[in-house]
């Protein structure tokens, strides 16, 4: 079973079981309530912070429960080290690791299929070492893994992707943010991409449309959004510090066209300023309006 | 006894030469953290070539001196004790029959070494075709690995997609183990790969036609440690209780006949003691001994012949128009830090190690781009892989400075070469379609392209805004990444070529 399946069998049962009505609808409004659309935070170190944004959004147990298979997946794209911004703080992914483990997640697997060479930049990013440390299974994505599949978007029908991702019992995607040519912005959407396989350079002759598709067909439970340096220049690989901003920033959601428009605003851009954020409301994936949306901000 | 200790030691260098060559890869890390190129670093006669091409005194410390000191002291030890290339002869021999008479052509493999040492001279480095050391880390690393590699993981394949209950699983976890110890992390892939490993297998088979046939007749090495063995203190001697039986001449490595009078040859023996094991009569003896060996007889004619051919060599693999600078290929877009085309050909040994460490498998042996002198050099053929922004793999692994160790800064200075656009092909500038790969994956911190926004007009009149990438010829490296992930399959709309690299005073576009 897919998560995919799981999910919505998940909501077949639970609509089913007799919970005591009133008491279901109380505590479920009472959960409501206290769940806004987006939680962000601003604090010195990226463990505290991710601690609290998860706290914010709801605990860890919402998304991960005992016995889980959970992918981790961060940006290892590019060989540089983590002061250059270019990959997910390393920190950031222990922290998300350590508390999948805490919710009781069986399994932690953390991965990406990067554009450089992937043993350099596994090892200068600092992810596989961070990752692993605290108990996370930390592999090379294997070809043989990856597997056509049915994505049914209107751009992006059929396309080879990684088999552990979509499989997994929950997907956490968490993404640095930064500059990029042809989106303008890498943020969540965009680092999904590492999930696919083959000749994907050429999903950039339509990328908003695709990364909408692909978005709606992996549905990450989770979007952690490392904002604790971004890049605003020469993305999405970076090489100069001054390019780099320090913004001490985590922000996560379930929303994933949410995360991504409250990234627009990280580098001074509107939401709709992101094609892949206007095409993904306009498609039902999200909300990117952040007027209406809650948004709860936690200074550390 | 004494044979048993050699094979030991055979076996034992021989596992070393392996691990090293396996650690010849990249962990992610900057460096590697062993001496990988230990062996080639220790050989005399790349040592010896490469001084005399090169003219350069900066070699004479070297740890070939110890190998040269051991040969002194105790005749091819080498050879016999050391060498991967002899343990390698001497497992095949056991393969099968091979003749017990020898050929005789002893004297073939010094000819060979004159004619290397004679075009060294005049600057022109052959060794590295022949030097056993070489030859193997290159057949090894471009033909035999790959080759290993292609035919386990097609096994663990074919069972993992079969995907059979419990053997599945059974084998992924031994596929697993395989991968972390000797297995690449990549499928290597080389082109002359089955030629190059003919080559060897042939080389290695001909030990089935007579026991140790490269190292008797072909090998320059062992010739270069024969000559120097003249002196060696370690003899072998027959006490009167020789009857002549021949047992060891059937045993004996060198092919040396050691019965007859006069028979046995300093220079022949690779110290093998065999002879002294299987003598039925204990007759035979090594010792030390100052007695002064017979000096080597090749024939004066042989030998002027050899030696003239060797300088004969140096102008004909020269007059190719590929030397001018208008005329060169422009496909020979060395590895950074590669001296001159002129100084890397004079030291390049043609070992493989760069093209066996290059993490995008990019380095690629050439055939004939560089002339016949460039023959097995290292050339990036960036439609196969790029050059990692930040690694300095190969100049780490080069073992005579053909290529120059850089550290990352001083290695992001460096250009290798220059990118340029095919606006007929590129889709913004002809299809009016979307991609900018080439910009997305440009390493510099600046980035060498650059965009410029465009509207173009479709076939059916619809105005498109597009990106239309632009190489900035100061900052492009020329490291082929945008080559490499260029979704043009087959011939790509943005191509590196040589022109500017930095080794080249002539080879250049800018102005100042």
């Amino acid at each position: 079973m897919n998560r995919r399946e799981f999910l919505k069998s998940a909501v077949v049962t639970g609509a089913a079981l007799s919970v005591p009505p009133v008491l279901g609808l109380l505590s479920g409004s009472l959960e409501a309530a206290g769940r806004p659309d987006l939680c962000v935070v601003r604090g010195s170190s990226p463990v505290a912070s991710v601690r609290a944004v998860l706290d914010g959004i709801g605990g860890i147990g919402r998304f991960v429960s005992r016995g889980d298979i959970v992918v981790v997946k961060p940006n290892i794209g590019w060989d540089r080290t983590p002061e250059y911004a270019a990959n997910t703080n390393p920190e950031v992914v222990a922290a998300v690791v350590g508390l999948c483990i805490e919710a009781g997640a069986k399994k932690v697997k953390v991965f990406d299929h990067p554009v450089s060479d992937a043993r350099r930049t596994y090892r200068q990013s600092g992810i596989a070492e961070a990752a692993a440390a605290i108990g996370a299974e930390v592999s090379f994505t294997d070809d043989r893994k990856f597997r056509e599949m049915r994505i049914g978007g209107n751009t992006l029908k059929v396309w080879p992707l990684y088999t552990e991702a979509v499989e997994a019992d929950k997907l956490i995607n968490i993404p640095i943010a930064k500059v990029h040519g042809t989106s303008r912005l890498t943020l969540g959407m965009k680092n999904l991409m590492g999930v696919m396989g083959g000749w994907r350079g050429r999903i950039h002759q339509r990328i908003d449309e695709s990364l909408v598709d692909l978005a709606a067909f992996v549905k990450p439970s989770l979007v952690i959004l490392d904002a604790v340096r971004i890049l605003t220049a020469n993305g999405p690989q970076g090489g100069d510090l001054r390019d780099v901003k320090r913004l001490d920033m985590v922000v996560a959601g379930t929303d994933q066209v949410a995360v991504d428009a409250f990234g627009a605003t990280l580098f001074g851009l509107k939401p709709a300023d992101l094609g892949y954020v206007r095409i993904g409301q306009q498609a039902g994936l999200g909300k990117m309006d952040l007027e209406k949306l809650s948004i709860r901000k936690i200074d550390l | 006894m004494l044979r048993n200790i050699r094979r030991a030691s055979q076996g034992i260098f021989l596992l070393i030469f392996l691990y090293l060559f396996l650690q010849t890869e990249s962990k992610g890390a900057n460096e590697l953290g062993y001496p990988v190129k230990i062996f080639l670093d220790a050989d005399p006669l790349l040592w010896l070539t490469t001084a005399l091409a090169t003219r350069s005194p900066e070699r004479l410390l070297s740890l070939a001196l110890i190998i040269i000191a051991a040969t002194a002291l105790l005749g091819r030890v080498f050879c016999g004790w050391a060498c991967p290339l002899g343990a390698l002869n001497d497992l095949a021999a056991r393969l099968g029959h091979h003749r017990q008479r020898p050929l005789g052509w002893f004297r073939l493999k010094y000819l060979i070494l004159l004619f290397i040492l004679a075009a060294s001279v005049f600057t022109l480095q052959l060794a590295g075709f022949v030097d056993p050391l070489s030859l193997t880390i290159r057949s090894l690393a471009l033909s035999i690995y790959p080759a290993f590699s292609h035919a386990v993981s097609a096994v663990f394949d074919a069972i993992y997609v079969a995907q059979i209950p419990v053997l599945t699983d059974a084998s992924e976890a031994v596929y697993s183990l395989l991968k972390k110890t000797v297995l690449p992390f990549r499928p290597p892939q080389f082109h002359q790969a089955f030629f190059l490993g003919a080559l060897f297998l042939g080389i290695i088979g001909l030990s089935l036609v007579e026991r140790r046939f490269w190292c008797r007749y072909l090998c320059p090495l062992g010739a270069l440690l024969g000559i120097l063995s003249r002196w060696a203190l370690l003899k072998r001697s027959a006490s009167e209780g020789c009857d002549g039986c021949g047992a060891c001449m059937a045993s004996c490595r060198g092919g040396m006949g050691p019965v007859a009078e006069g028979g046995w040859k300093v220079s022949e023996c690779v110290a093998c003691m065999a002879c002294d094991d299987v003598c039925p009569q204990a007759a035979v003896r090594f010792g030390f001994s100052r007695k002064k060996a017979r000096a080597l007889d090749l024939g004066r004619r042989r030998v002027v012949a050899s030696v003239a051919a060797g300088i004969a060599a140096v102008p004909l693999v020269r007059i190719t128009p590929l030397s001018k600078a208008v005329a060169a290929d422009p496909a020979l877009i060395r590895p950074p830090g590669a001296l001159s085309e002129a100084d890397f050909l004079r030291r390049c040994a043609k070992c493989g190690e760069c093209m066996k460490v290059c993490l995008t498998g990019g380095l690629q042996p050439a055939l004939l781009e560089g002339g016949f002198e460039g023959l097995w050099t290292p050339v990036l053929v960036s439609r196969i892989g790029y050059c990692e922004y930040r690694c300095t793999l190969c100049g780490q692994v080069c073992p005579t400075g053909a290529i120059k160790k850089l550290n990352p800064e001083e290695k992001a200075k460096v250009k290798i070469g220059l990118a340029m656009i095919d606006p007929g092909r590129c889709l913004p500038y002809s299809h009016g379609i979307p991609c900018i790969v080439c910009q997305e994956v440009c390493p510099t911190p600046k980035k060498a392209i650059w965009l410029e926004e465009a509207v173009v007009r479709t076939q059916s009149g619809k105005e498109v805004a597009v990106k239309k990438p632009h190489v900035d010829l100061e900052l492009c490296i020329g490291c082929g990444i945008c080559e490499t992930k260029c979704p043009l399959l087959g011939r790509p709309a943005i191509t590196v070529t040589s022109l500017g690299e930095s080794r080249s005073k002539d080879n250049q576009l800018l102005l100042g």
